[in-house]
């Protein structure tokens, strides 16, 4: 139980590395708030049991990413819960493929909406909060493509660089007054994400991983714990790469 | 629930005595790992230590002896650990030796024994525990090297390169080994409450302090928590990384 007491606002937690990231915070004694696209009642059930197994609380909240007015009213249900936030976890994101000749520009503005813009926005509001209390730790989901380049992906992975600029220049702003900031960068996880990709492709960057396999979506939501735990206390302003080696 | 997550695992870590070594060793004990505790001289406060802490975690740790720069002693190290017949899951190199000097300054004995202990003798040391390693297909392996080896801080030159070295052969290490089941990665600790402080003034003290985004110096807690997350299963798809572990720099 690395989470005993914390709470936690959590992006993305419909499925994949978001929901793995709920589950995995919730056997840690943690609660969240729990943001997801639109209401679902198979999600509320999982919240719901999750609540029960743990001795937790988990509260539904939802929001598309696009939609500035919709974050923000539920950032405000978030704060009219009055309780201290000690970690935000931005996960949720999407991604759009093309080359970059035919990308239309409203398409990469609005990926740079999802995976940045919508981001920053949340940051803003829940790191105010995390100023105040003087403590806190916000993990920020990159990707290994803003670091090596992902072919036909440049939306993807210049809003996922955009978010590596973020989370090390907010992790000094933020450093003195108690809040740490750091990103993980995922390598080829087996998400529905990647199920989309053509096996050929999938077996070849296998290949080039230390490791010979994919991550699981349960080995990102574990070095999302560690960041978010007090075991990472000391370690502010890093990317950390869960890609099992990839050369 | 309790905490513990290296359970059932069994730990070489070497510079066990002092500083960041002596807190891995409570780390690892508070999270049921048995360990080979290792360091250069036997002294009644080490035992102590390590009989109190093996009584509290109930768990088993045994000191042994060597100077890393004896080979032969190394050899007889390895023995008495493999005599016990068990798997080792986990490989902390962490005994180290710190440097301070100009490049000018920097005299040829002085490099040649700063890479010995640095970089030369946990490259040998590894090499025999690997092999055991790759028995089970499984293992993780840390190495502790320094901010210093990747900032190149001025008196640095003959430590951070010592550090540096290391680096990169623990990620060729993790390119090697990855399909056998072991993975390799190192830990850059910053400026840490440590007795190698000692071999800087006050004033470089307090200024690196400054320089950090925390405003103060890592505990040899701090990092041995970091060590602790990559000796787990937390990381088990984590390789050929290097994490550091310095309050921002």
């Amino acid at each position: 139980m690395l989470l005993t007491g914390k709470n936690a606002v959590i992006t993305g937690c419909l499925k994949g590395i978001g929901k793995s990231t709920l589950e995995t915070f919730a056997k840690n004694g943690s609660n969240v708030w729990a943001c997801a696209l639109a209401p679902d009642e198979e999600f509320e059930d999982f919240c719901q049991n999750l609540e029960k197994e743990n001795n937790v609380w988990i509260k539904p909240v939802y929001f598309d990413l696009l939609d500035q007015e919709q974050i923000k009213s539920a950032l405000k249900q978030i704060v009219s819960d009055k309780q201290p936030v000690h970690i935000l976890v931005n996960i949720a994101g999407m991604t759009k493929d093309a080359l970059f000749h035919m990308i239309p520009m409203d398409q990469m503005k609005l990926i740079f909406e999802a995976n940045f813009f919508a981001q920053m926005y949340i940051t803003q509001f829940i790191t105010k909060l995390m100023v105040r209390q003087k403590v806190g730790s916000v993990i920020n989901i990159s990707s290994i493509s803003a670091l090596d380049g992902s072919y036909g992906q440049l939306s993807y992975s210049a809003s996922k660089a955009a978010i590596i600029g973020a989370t090390r220049t907010l992790s000094v702003e933020l450093a003195d007054k108690g809040v740490r900031v750091n990103a993980l960068a995922p390598g080829v996880i087996d998400t529905d994400m990647v199920k989309a990709v053509p096996k050929d492709i999938i077996l070849k960057r296998i290949n080039q991983m230390s490791l010979k396999r994919l991550g699981l979506v349960d080995e990102v939501s574990n070095a999302i714990l560690f960041l978010a735990s007090d075991l990472s206390d000391y370690i502010t302003g890093q990317v950390i790469r869960i890609d099992g080696g990839i050369k | 629930m309790e905490e513990r997550l290296l359970i059932e695992k069994n730990a070489i870590i070497t510079g066990c005595a002092r500083g960041i070594g002596k807190s891995i060793v409570e780390i690892f004990a508070q999270n049921g790992a048995n360990i080979w505790a290792c360091a250069r001289k036997k002294t009644e406060e080490f035992e102590q230590t390590l009989q109190l802490l093996s009584e509290k975690y109930n768990v088993e740790i045994k000191p042994v002896y060597f100077d890393l720069t004896d080979k032969d002693q190394m050899k007889n190290a390895v023995r008495t650990i493999m005599s016990d017949k068990k798997d080792i899951d986990i490989l902390v190199n962490n005994a180290g030796i710190t440097y301070n000097a100009l490049f000018q300054m920097s005299t040829i004995d002085k490099i040649n024994e700063v890479f010995d202990v640095n970089y030369i003798s946990p490259f040998l040391f590894t090499q025999y525990i690997v092999k055991l390693m790759l028995r089970k297909k499984s293992g993780s392996i840390i190495n502790i090297a320094s901010s210093a080896a990747i900032d190149g801080n001025p008196g640095r030159s003959v430590y951070g390169a010592s550090k540096a070295a290391l680096l990169c052969a623990t990620k060729s290490l993790a390119a090697e080994l990855g399909d056998q089941g072991i993975r390799a990665n190192v830990i850059a600790p910053g400026i840490t409450k440590t007795e190698m402080l000692s071999s800087m003034t006050e004033e470089v003290i307090n200024q690196t302090v400054l320089n950090t985004d925390m405003k103060r110096p890592g505990e040899p807690y701090d990092i041995a928590n970091a060590v602790l997350f990559l000796a787990s299963d937390l990381s088990s798809y984590v390789t050929g990384q290097v994490i550091r572990v310095d309050g921002g720099m």
